[in-house]
């Protein structure tokens, strides 16, 4: 059986206005990512690689080209159909977490269910965190949480919608080495444990390592790295 | 429960909802409470000054009026009472005098009270009842002048009547104070017996009506199309008379209060809801990388905001109910009446300002919040399409249509908006000067001084933004208390404690020798003698009054009647020349006078003055404060024109309650003088504006505690950027007290600066109120320039320190992870 294709890159470009006339941050790309595969995108700061990952995941729209994810091509989708998009196969985890403040651990991971309609979002988030060594701290509100603890939240809320891919930025950015390793073995785990592509930004070797493939961002162009 | 509710009730714990439904309850309390009070005053003295007018409402006729409009409204459950006024000769035995009789309904006076005695010359009771059929009442004066007493018989045409009590004033006579003929009063069952009144007879009818306003508003609205030139709708408050005038001022004043309040209710909305945008951004573009349709989002802010508006709308205006009622609670040991109950109907403005506040300033914000970029999850840093301006116009426009609705008129709206306009603008030149001159001189951060100065230019947008905030507040406060104060000191300054309160008139030349001595002896205050001789303008400029106005009852008052003139040298205190010369050998003429008849200066009129014609021009122009309780003349002649016409002589004067009675015995031997007795009225107007000072003092405090609140909030929203850079210079070596004196400095800057530019604000806004507005002498309000910068600087830095102080003492590491 033939894998099927999660996302699809036809000669993607983008230009943002900045104070100095028009800034050309993505040039030309193109690629494809798997059902399933794990692909982390490196390269130096500014190169464009948090750009192309919000471009993959329909936060914003690109200049020309096409981003099609799941069958599904952005550039004929407008924001409402967008975002239908995200909540039905998108997970998102991000470097300074974006947990919201106001609410508790158990009540950020309940959202994206809840955004759904879904009844259950209680019982499902209290599981997830559980999964993510989290059971005796559902009621924390994040800043009663450590970086590490808000981090491992966030992947928890991330995983809550079932998405069929995730979108990692940096996620072990914000965090020291040994929590840093306790996040990306629940990533994985969790990747694994559910049949998600992942589709992360780094600047962690080791992190990148562990992806199946690896794409450098140099540029604003994307370079295979063997 | 919908995610929306849910979502809510998360919120609260984050404080910014809270903060949002706190600025909508002080916007709804404040209007309500005001509107409410303002409602319940203006019920309170049109009852007081219903006493006055012994009616609610009166319609004046010089000729029967029609039958159907006592049906009407009798039919719109209305109380009415009917007076038939005329001049007639009443016979005592030999006798005779022609005196002002009115006869009345037994349900006359709906209001107020006759005020009659047993005793000749007495000082009278209150008494609620006309005369009973076949009884009459007679001023002391006409008793003395007929020679009868109580129980006497005396002939009105036909009819024999019993004298019953002699009259001292009747409620409603007021407007007749210089009614020359003694008055009588008798019940109007009687009257047709008399056959006094015959067709061609010059009779002044009246009918008095009483009861709910809506009814009275219902039935003014049905006959005021009916009126013809003849015939005048009158009400209690209506302007003219000290009590109206009086009135209307404390209305304006309210009225501004009003419109001040819901700009400070503008002001803590878009407050609020600025804030309440700006800590929602990121919650946004999260919801959105979720899976947040833009729908969704607007569905769930739409529902918190209604949730939100409801409760804040009925919280606002039980606030507002309560607040009022404190007020007046406050209030009822000072009136001497209590007030009627609030209306709840006025509640609606309340609502409307909290809804119209809520579109103008939180619709256009959430529609920012809604256009949020998921992108900025990634790039925290990314720019929202916004326009401000555009956003704020809305906000603006919102505000002046309330305000339009609050004043049903467009000049008050007006005034304020091309002031905050000014303001604005001057603001942002000053704030932009004065900022960049704070910059320059200070070069490197080694002080608190230093870097609280510096932090003025470096967030020059932010900070521009506040100061006019700030200045608008301050200032809002500032013309409320230079209103207040000059308002009160106006009105204290109209009537004296030893303000005339008994006119003397009829008095002959011989007699005034004598009544100089009775009132030397008893200690009286009086006026000047003035002598009147009675005189009718028969043309103006050649051509006859009959030619002028064919119609007679559309004819000018001077016109219409016999008139009082006189001859001065010099004008009493309550007169003022506006143009030409009084010495000149020509006619002085009273300014309104004047502008009815389009006379002006070298216009000539001639007046029939004892069957002789006399020519002369207008040589001057002033005006009369008919209110002054002084003798007053439409007309001033030269003494050559009128020295040698018999005159009678008038006067004024203060009369106490301890000699009033002596001063009436010591009268009653000049039986032919006449007294007329204005002290109740006097007293009222005293009384009244006691009350106003009163009421007007409490809703100016009421405001300025709102207006401190919304100023608390407005320190508190710009308090956490600048707590950041604290927590930032501390973690880099700065001790709490540079951070702290870099803070009182920069607060304290704002304050003075935006202090001075309020006080600045609030001298131009109060002379445009007191010319254009409540049309008194514009004065300078030195208080307002200490009291602005100075409220500026304590409680701008005050707060701003006081709420920093807690923040201080916790470690900057955890601020900085809070941020």
């Amino acid at each position: 059986m033939a894998v099927k294709t999660a996302i699809k890159v036809t000669n993607l470009t983008h230009t943002v206005t900045a104070n100095t006339g028009d800034l050309t941050i993505l040039k030309g790309i193109n690629m494809e990512i798997k059902a399933g595969e794990s692909v982390a995108i490196v390269g130096a700061s500014g190169s464009g690689k948090s750009t192309l990952l919000g471009l993959l995941a329909g936060l914003d729209v690109n200049t020309s080209g096409e981003v099609v994810l799941y069958e599904h091509p952005f550039s004929s989708l407008d924001e409402e159909a967008r975002a239908l998009i995200r909540g039905q196969y998108v997970g998102f985890i991000f470097q300074s977490f974006h947990l919201l403040p106001s609410l508790q651990a158990v009540e950020n991971v309940m959202l994206p269910a809840e955004l759904k309609g879904d009844k259950n979002a209680r019982d499902k988030a209290e599981a997830l965190l559980e999964k993510v060594g989290l059971s005796h701290r559902l009621t924390h509100y994040p800043n009663q949480l450590s970086g590490g603890e808000q981090q491992r939240v966030a992947i928890a809320r991330a995983f809550a919608s079932s998405p069929k891919i995730l979108f990692a930025d940096e996620p072990t950015g914000n965090l020291d080495e040994g929590n840093g390793k306790i996040i990306i073995e629940q990533l994985f785990e969790l990747n694994q444990s559910q049949g998600t592509t992942l589709v992360m930004v780094t600047h962690d070797n080791e992190l990148a390592k562990k992806c199946d493939r690896q794409l450098m961002m140099s540029a604003g162009q994307l370079v295979e790295k063997v | 429960m919908h995610l929306a509710l849910r979502l809510m009730l998360r919120d609260l714990r984050s404080g910014d909802i809270l903060t949002l439904l706190l600025a909508l309850i002080i916007s709804v309390s404040t209007v309500t409470s005001i509107s409410l009070f303002i409602d319940r005053l203006q019920l309170s003295f049109e009852q007081e000054s219903a006493n006055l007018l012994a009616a609610d409402r009166l319609i004046r006729s010089d000729d029967v009026m029609p039958n159907n409009w006592q049906s009407k409204a009798r039919k719109l459950s209305l109380h009415i009472a009917e007076s038939t006024s005329f001049r007639t000769m009443i016979f005592a035995g030999d006798r005779l005098q022609l005196s002002q009789l009115s006869a009345v309904t037994d349900s006359y006076p709906l209001k107020g009270a006759y005020l009659v005695d047993d005793t000749l010359f007495g000082t009278g009771h209150p008494f609620t009842k006309p005369p009973e059929k076949g009884k009459i009442w007679l001023s002391s004066r006409l008793a003395s002048l007929l020679a009868v007493s109580i129980g006497d018989e005396i002939d009105v045409g036909e009819s024999k009547l019993t004298v019953a009590k002699y009259l001292v004033r009747d409620p409603g006579s007021s407007s007749s104070a210089f009614a020359l003929s003694p008055r009588a009063v008798m019940n109007s069952a009687d009257l047709a017996a008399t056959q006094v009144v015959i067709p061609g007879s010059r009779v002044r009818y009246a009918l008095l009506l009483a009861g709910k306003r809506s009814d009275l508003d219902n039935y003014e609205a049905w006959v005021t199309p009916q009126l013809n030139s003849g015939q005048r709708w009158q009400t209690p408050t209506q302007k003219g008379n000290r009590i109206g005038d009086t009135i209307a001022k404390a209305e304006s004043f309210l009225l501004l209060t009003g419109t001040l309040a819901v700009i400070l209710s503008g002001i803590a909305m878009a407050l609020a809801s600025a804030r309440f945008v700006k800590r929602h951004l990121m919650q946004v573009a999260v919801l959105k990388t979720l899976g947040a349709t833009p729908k969704t989002l607007i569905n769930v802010f739409l529902i918190q905001f209604t949730v939100l508006f409801v409760i804040g709308a009925l919280i606002g205006l039980a606030a507002g109910w309560i607040i009022q009622g404190l007020i007046a609670s406050l209030l009822s040991d000072l009136m001497s009446t209590s007030l009627p109950a609030p209306s709840p109907s006025r509640l609606w403005l309340g609502i409307a300002t909290g809804l119209i506040s809520m579109l103008a300033f939180c619709v256009p914000l959430l529609q920012r919040l809604i256009k949020t970029s998921p992108m900025s999850v990634l790039h925290p840093k990314l720019k929202i399409e916004q326009n401000t301006l555009v956003i704020y116009s809305i906000g603006f426009i919102g505000m002046y249509g309330l305000m339009c609705l609050y004043t049903k008129g467009f000049l008050l709206p007006s005034i304020m908006t091309i002031a905050i306009f000014g303001i604005g603008l001057i603001v942002t030149l000053l704030g932009w000067m004065v900022f960049k001159l704070g910059r320059s001189l200070t070069s490197g951060a080694t002080s608190g001084w230093q870097i609280g100065l510096a932090s003025l230019y470096r967030r020059l947008v932010p900070n521009l933004f506040q100061l006019l905030v700030f200045t608008l507040i301050i200032m809002l406060g500032l013309i409320l208390l230079g209103v207040k104060t000059s308002l009160v000191a106006d009105w204290q300054n109209q009537l004296p404690a030893d303000t005339p309160n008994h006119y003397l008139f009829n008095v002959q030349a011989n007699q005034i020798d004598h009544i100089n001595i009775a009132t030397e002896q008893l200690g009286i205050i009086k006026s000047d003698w003035y002598p009147m001789v009675r005189g009718r303008i028969i043309s103006a400029n050649g051509q006859s009054i009959q030619t002028l106005y064919p119609e007679d009852k559309s004819e000018p008052e001077i016109y219409s009647r016999e008139l009082n003139l006189t001859w001065a040298e010099s004008l009493g205190k309550a007169s003022q020349l506006v143009s030409g010369d009084l010495s000149a050998h020509g006619l002085s003429i009273e300014q309104r006078a004047a502008q009815e008849t389009n006379l002006s200066l070298g216009d000539e009129l001639t007046l029939n003055i004892g069957g002789n014609m006399i020519t002369l021009p207008i040589t001057s122009i002033r005006t009369v404060d008919w209110s002054s309780m002084q003798p007053n003349f439409f007309l001033i002649l030269p003494k050559k024109a009128l020295q040698d016409y018999p005159a009678n002589f008038v006067s004024s004067l203060f009369i106490n309650d301890a000699n009033a009675q002596t001063f009436y015995k010591a009268m009653s031997q000049f039986p032919t003088v006449s007294i007329l007795n204005v002290g109740d009225i006097l007293k009222q107007v005293q009384t009244i504006i006691g009350q106003l000072s009163q009421a007007i003092e409490l809703v100016l405090l009421c405001i300025l505690i709102a207006g401190a609140i919304v100023l608390l909030a407005s320190v508190r929203a710009t308090l956490e950027e600048r707590l950041e850079e604290g927590a930032l210079l501390r973690v880099l070596g700065a001790r709490k007290a540079l951070v702290q004196q870099a803070l009182f400095v920069e607060f304290g800057a704002l304050g003075l600066f935006s202090g001075l530019i309020a006080a600045a604000g609030a001298e131009a806004c109060l002379y445009g109120l007191q010319v254009f507005v409540f049309k008194s002498q514009a004065a300078w309000h030195p208080l307002l320039w200490g009291l602005g910068p100075l409220i500026g600087v304590c409680i701008i830095s005050g707060i701003g320190l006081f709420a920093s102080r807690t923040v201080l003492k916790v470690p900057p590491m955890h601020l900085l992870r809070d941020f």
